[in-house]
């Protein structure tokens, strides 16, 4: 039987349904520059979500863990080899994503005989400013947007608009106020609604709310991860992790990493 | 999605995508006519002190009696508790030193742990082993000296390598280059006479640098003095790898070279 133009399409929805149905009830991921440094966060159980790709390179995501793997692997040879072959300075996010990562997922997408890879991923390069940093977020299907100073991706893009309007409602001046953002945005972006206001829109949770909802997702035993590329550090390394003593004074109750 | 395993092996991730680091500049056929020991114009020197290991270089860089550059940096980073100290052919070094970096920290991100400091070693000594062919015929061989601080033992260490890649653990010192020979009795003679260098401070470590530094230039014309830039001085504490302050080496050259003018007036 031949395989039709209308079949194609058809198969594209099916799997563009798949993949969103699969995504759902992801749980966020944020990103957010401030003076100091970049901040990756999200809330998870027991499997990272957010990892290094090289010296000025992160990347964080939601979906099947395996294809995480297999992507962050991918991200981390390509960016390792590029950066030996020429400078570390010359591995920037952009060919990462758009050369490297994205086609990839594309192909995957559109080959009907393959799965989808299920994730939505948030790839980040800090600059020595930032302004200069820049941050991409990948869909599925291939798709890719360029984002400056802060982007999330989420469940829904409905989700997704509310998590990003927060993050980026006022750029925060250090740690403290990018982690205290960062953690309400996420929470938008898990959040919910469910009625309307008069003119259509849902009432956003005010930042009482929004405690409430992390710390139902703590006593859950998910717990918060943060990472931390340090702008000016004099360090070789300028990814951290931020630990329990880091994020306790922002939390309801201890649910740190 | 092309993710062949490479466990965390940076050669084998370059290798497998037909790239082919630290190349041995072998030339075949030539004969080997300065082998391993051959003149590695310089001096470097690696000492422990209470904090960790105190790392000094001379400046120069030499091309048999042709003075190339004299502002060279021969005390390198490989990581934030990890330096390298290197003796030898430049080019080779840089390039190692450049693999070494992307080595380890490849396998951290992608094994999603630190590589053990036995690890480091044994990647450092298989780096040599890949310049070995050139190193024989006198091009391209170089001795680098490792200093770690160990954060399991919660001490600095220094080990040194043959152009082969054996190892070996040092207990105070560890010297390399032209200018190593000349001082190498010295320092063992700080040792004996004001005793063990981990038990200084890095002020007194320095000073007893800057000495012997000063006897390597004027023993061996391939170390460059003390009257153009000041040396490179780096630690590697507990708290990671520094670069030594000003200030603390215009002191140093002072309490060691007396009324001498530092260098740049510092």
């Amino acid at each position: 039987m031949a395989y039709t133009a209308y079949d194609w399409q058809q198969t594209l929805a099916e799997k563009a349904d798949y993949a969103e149905s699969r995504l759902h009830h992801g749980l966020p991921v944020v990103a957010l520059s401030y003076p100091q440094g970049l901040l990756l966060l999200t809330l998870r159980k027991n499997q990272q979500k957010i990892f290094e790709v090289y010296d000025r390179l992160v990347l964080g995501a939601l979906g099947n863990p395996s294809d995480l793997e297999a992507v962050r692997q991918f991200a981390v040879d390509f960016a390792h080899a590029e950066g030996y072959q020429r400078s570390t300075e010359d591995v920037s996010i952009q060919r990462v994503v758009s050369f490297a990562v994205s086609p990839v997922f594309k192909r995957a997408f559109s080959d009907p005989r393959r799965m989808p890879i299920v994730l939505k991923s948030l790839f980040a390069q800090l600059g020595e400013t930032p302004d200069e940093d820049v941050l991409f977020t990948l869909n599925y299907d291939g798709e890719f947007d360029r984002h400056s100073s802060a982007a999330c991706v989420a469940g829904t893009a409905e989700a997704q608009r509310r998590a990003l309007e927060a993050l980026e409602e006022k750029p925060p001046s250090n740690q403290k106020a990018a982690l205290e953002r960062a953690l309400y945005a996420w929470t938008l972006g898990r959040w919910e609604p469910e009625g309307e206001s008069d003119n259509g829109k849902p009432v956003l949770p005010t930042q009482a709310q929004a405690k409430e909802i992390l710390e139902e997702h703590l006593k859950d035993g998910f717990r918060v991860e943060a990472t931390v590329l340090q702008r000016g550090t004099l360090r070789e390394r300028k990814f951290i992790r931020l630990d329990r003593d880091d994020l306790s004074p922002f939390l309801p109750k201890a649910g740190a990493a | 999605m092309k993710t062949a395993s490479t466990n965390g092996d940076f050669l084998r991730l370059l290798q497998g995508q037909g790239i082919t680091p630290l190349e041995a500049p072998s030339i075949q056929g030539l004969p080997a006519h300065n082998p391993a020991g051959s003149v590695h114009g310089t001096t470097v020197v690696a000492a422990k002190f209470r904090g960790g290991v105190l790392n000094i270089s001379d400046r120069r860089a030499t091309a048999n009696n042709v003075i190339l550059y004299d502002e060279a940096d021969k005390v390198m980073a490989l990581d934030d508790y990890t330096l390298v100290s290197i003796a030898g052919a430049y080019a080779s070094a840089i390039e190692a030193v450049r693999f070494l970096k992307h080595s380890f920290r490849y396998y951290a991100r992608s094994q999603l742990q630190e590589l053990s400091l036995e690890g480091k070693l044994a990647e450092v000594s298989r780096v040599l082993g890949q310049s070995l062919a050139g190193a024989l015929q006198g091009i391209g061989g170089f001795i680098p000296i490792i200093s770690a601080f160990d954060r399991k033992a919660g001490a600095g260490r220094i080990f040194f390598y043959d152009i082969m890649g054996a190892r070996f653990e040092t207990r105070e010192f560890g010297a390399a280059g032209s200018g190593s020979v000349q001082i190498k009795g010295a320092l063992e003679y700080v040792v004996r006479e004001k005793g063990p260098f981990h038990q200084m401070s890095l002020k007194k470590a320095l000073k007893e640098m800057f000495v012997l530094l000063d006897i390597a230039a004027s023993l061996d014309a391939a170390t460059g003095g003390l009257a153009g830039l000041l040396p490179v001085a780096k630690v590697v504490t507990a708290d990671g790898v520094a670069q030594v302050e000003e200030k603390l080496l215009a002191d140093a050259y002072e309490a060691a070279l007396g009324t001498r003018t530092p260098p740049g007036g510092a």
